[in-house]
């Protein structure tokens, strides 16, 4: 058997040889591009993974933030309506001292509120809940803060709702 | 080469996506988001907005903020969609001298191809920035019912915006694109889309290179929207009942509760029931007033259920239409955000009596079937090179019959694997490799692809010896499994053709039963742990005692022993709260051999 194997395979012309070793060699010159490719589709690929992940975590915390806010704001619609007389009593001053606490949290968290009242309306930064004329203020100034916005390092977080003279 | 965006110009919300590597992604825009609102507005100081940041200014400019223009695209004047539309729109619309519509923003008239172009151009822009290249070719979806006219108005917006639109193609054959049903030759698909403001469907069949469309139904005026509605109508309702005020008489009140009704809708979709609590929601002269209602599911189900059962109704009647039966259909396809609602995908499943195709996110799955032909015009999207993946998890059986999975299932070959084990016993001179492949915790509920015995490990304490076993697949699928002792360098192996290759239906059927099992494998499981970890601590027990037999005193020792005993003797029953119970006074009256060791260390 092995003889026989021999002698078939002895019988292939140089010329069948030549082509079947050209066409090692192309093949070789593709897989070995095609393998230099997918390494370094991964090494570019990890990279940007790094950078994904750094959103990512930005995007995580962002979201934390935005789902926290509420509860401040909440916190400051009762601190608004707190009259003076509730406020020497101390529990509710207490309570007050928590709310800057959270608003201090949120600061060192990267979260900052911005002003608004009596700066132009900025499609950017203000989103529009009411208008109102008011005698004395230029049209499409801000004249009532309904919730405030905030920055998260230095970009838009949530925008402030306000209301704007008419 | 130049890459071709998918852009779904949506009725309310827009989104963009394009293939690169091969994978369809979203592209987020400007401000960081994923998908975009398709309003366009002329700002007071004459600007033009487009996106969110026209819909923040909506309500101080209602005549100038130009939203659902898609509900007038390419259609007459006369049409009666457009005279119905005409009444519910804020702003101004007139009959163009063709016949055509104009709607009125600033202080002058555009055609609503001009309007939806201000969207599509702020996407190539976007799209520039974010791959920072340039961006002139893209894919535009249209619903399926759009007739030539505004197929070609859609057509015009993306030229007026500098894109060369490749193509035009319907919503649902986008969606059918992102499932990669386009390969499924001579199916019939029926596409479920509930949007934020209508309501589609689709049933598509596909033949050889085209996806065609059979028939079309649908409510242009039923959306997601509506159930904030209802949602909100029923807070103002309860509250009025609870304190006699009629909140929706308060714009600031009902901002607030339109916020608090459409988040409690989605919580509904993956909890049972949520809680609307809106503290100072307004106020009269006795002080201020709070808002505190909880909503169930079952609740909220109740309230819609007119607009879930419409929607079933329209479904039946387009399939009418097209003479087929629910059970004729191979594929079931959901599109939009009011899909996630539960009661919607059951109904949805038990009409078709079939699984739902609903794994993409149904917000951008119009986007990314774009962006997919987009992908097949370039040639990026074909298989150049098939990489297989493992259909099962590949491991090995561990002490107590446990199997330990070292190559999870869908793990992408070729790839290779190692892990450390060592010996369960004390002089351990050979160690059997049981190679493993399923998904049950328990070695025997497994298929075993083969095993070989390691040998001439030298004599060491148990857990001393490393042996590590590698898993190597190629990518024809062989598996090659070799174990080597560290410290002898002594290795032997295995090889196992077709780990990859085996059959769909074996597949699913390990898939299933493992799903079916997974409790009592848990319970099982479990009770193996706490059996290991009794003999490993009863070995532990017998060392310590050995070792520390002249320094511990008596009152501990005897400790020690009675509750080893105590321990040995439960250990092999199947009460695995009695097992730990033991272990835990084992372990420790241990600690205090350990504490009186140190005590002495002193004076040694």
């Amino acid at each position: 058997m092995m003889e026989e194997k021999k002698t078939t395979e002895e019988k292939k012309t140089t010329e069948e040889l030549q082509q079947a070793l050209e066409k090692a060699i192309q093949e070789r010159s593709e897989y070995l591009a095609g393998w230099q490719r997918a390494r370094a589709d991964l090494m570019n690929y990890k990279k940007e993974e790094m950078e994904r992940i750094g959103s990512f975590m930005r995007y995580g915390q962002e979201e934390f933030l935005l789902k926290l806010l509420p509860v401040l704001d909440n916190l400051e619609r009762a601190e608004q309506q707190a009259a003076e007389s509730d406020k020497v009593n101390p529990v509710a001053q207490g309570c007050l001292q928590v709310i800057s606490q959270l608003r201090e949290f949120l600061r060192s968290q990267g979260a900052e509120p911005f002003e608004t009242i009596g700066q132009k309306f900025n499609p950017e930064l203000h989103e529009a809940v009411g208008e109102e004329a008011v005698e004395g203020k230029e049209p499409g100034t801000v004249i009532e803060e309904v919730e405030k916005g905030y920055l998260f390092l230095g970009k838009l977080l949530r925008p402030a709702k306000v209301k704007v003279a008419k | 080469m130049a890459k071709i965006i998918g852009i779904d110009l949506g009725t309310t919300f827009s989104a963009m996506a394009v293939v690169e590597g091969g994978e369809p992604k979203i592209i987020e825009n400007k401000e960081g988001a994923r998908t975009m609102p398709s309003v366009v507005a002329v700002a007071k100081n004459g600007e033009i907005l487009v996106g969110i940041q026209a819909r923040r200014q909506q309500i101080t400019n209602p005549k100038n903020t130009i939203s659902v223009v898609k509900r007038l695209i390419g259609r007459r004047f006369s049409d009666p969609e457009v005279q119905r539309d005409k009444q519910l729109l804020p702003y101004e619309i007139r009959q163009d001298q063709d016949g055509g519509v104009e709607v009125k923003m600033g202080e002058k008239w555009y055609k609503p191809p001009e309007i939806s172009a201000l969207v599509l151009r702020k996407f190539k822009e976007d799209a520039e920035a974010k791959l920072g290249e340039k961006i002139t070719e893209a894919i535009i979806t249209v619903p399926a019912y759009f007739d030539d006219s505004q197929r070609k108005a859609t057509k015009v917006a993306g030229e007026i915006a500098g894109f060369v639109v490749k193509r035009v193609i319907n919503e649902p054959t986008a969606a059918a694109l992102a499932y990669g049903l386009q390969k499924k030759k001579d199916e019939k698909i029926a596409v479920y889309d509930f949007g934020g403001g209508t309501f589609d469907i689709s049933v598509l069949e596909v033949s050889e290179d085209t996806i065609e469309v059979k028939a079309t139904g649908g409510d242009t005026h039923l959306g997601g929207e509506d159930f904030d509605q209802k949602i909100l109508n029923w807070l103002v309702g309860q509250f009025k009942k609870d304190q006699g005020i009629d909140l929706s008489q308060d714009p600031l009140a009902l901002q607030r509760l339109k916020e608090g009704a459409e988040k409690a809708k989605i919580e509904l979709s993956s909890a049972t029931e949520t809680e609307i609590n809106l503290p100072f929601i307004t106020s009269d002269a006795s002080g201020p007033k709070h808002l505190l209602f909880r909503l169930s599911r079952l609740q909220l189900e109740a309230m819609v259920k007119e607009y879930l059962d419409k929607s079933l109704e329209l479904m039946t009647q387009t399939l009418k239409e097209a003479k087929l039966s629910p059970k004729e259909l191979d594929e079931v396809v959901l599109v939009g955000g009011q899909t996630r609602m539960p009661a919607i995908q059951e109904a949805v499943k038990a009409l078709f009596g079939k699984e739902l195709n609903r794994s993409i996110n149904p917000d951008e799955v119009v986007a990314i079937g774009a962006a997919i032909q987009g992908g097949i015009m370039q040639g990026e999207v074909k298989d150049v090179l098939l990489l297989d993946v493992t259909p099962l998890s590949l491991g090995i059986e561990t002490l107590g019959s446990v199997s330990t999975v070292l190559i999870p299932k869908n793990t992408t070959v070729p790839t290779s694997k190692s892990q450390i084990f060592s010996t369960a016993a004390d002089n351990q001179t050979s160690v059997e490799v049981h190679v493993l492949q399923g998904e049950r915790p328990l070695a025997q509920d497994n298929k075993s692809l083969g095993k070989f015995v390691l040998d001439g490990i030298p004599p060491s304490p148990r857990g001393l010896p490393q042996i590590e076993v590698v898993f190597d697949i190629d990518a024809n699928g062989i598996l090659q499994v070799t174990a080597k002792d560290k410290a002898s360098g002594r290795n032997q192996s295995i090889r196992i053709e077709g780990s990859t290759g085996i059959s769909k239906e074996e597949v699913e059927r390990m898939k299933k039963e493992a799903d079916l099992h997974a409790e009592e494998d848990r319970k099982r499981r479990e009770l193996i742990d706490a059996k290991n970890n009794a003999d490993a601590l009863l070995y532990t027990a017998e060392k310590a005692l050995k070792d520390g037999a002249d320094k511990v005193s008596a009152e501990v020792k005897q400790e020690v022993e009675e509750k080893t005993e105590a321990l040995k003797k439960i250990k092999d029953q199947d009460t695995i709260e009695d097992i730990r119970q033991a272990a835990d006074a084992l372990s420790q009256a241990l600690q205090k051999i350990g504490a009186e060791m140190y005590k002495q260390k002193p004076e040694q």
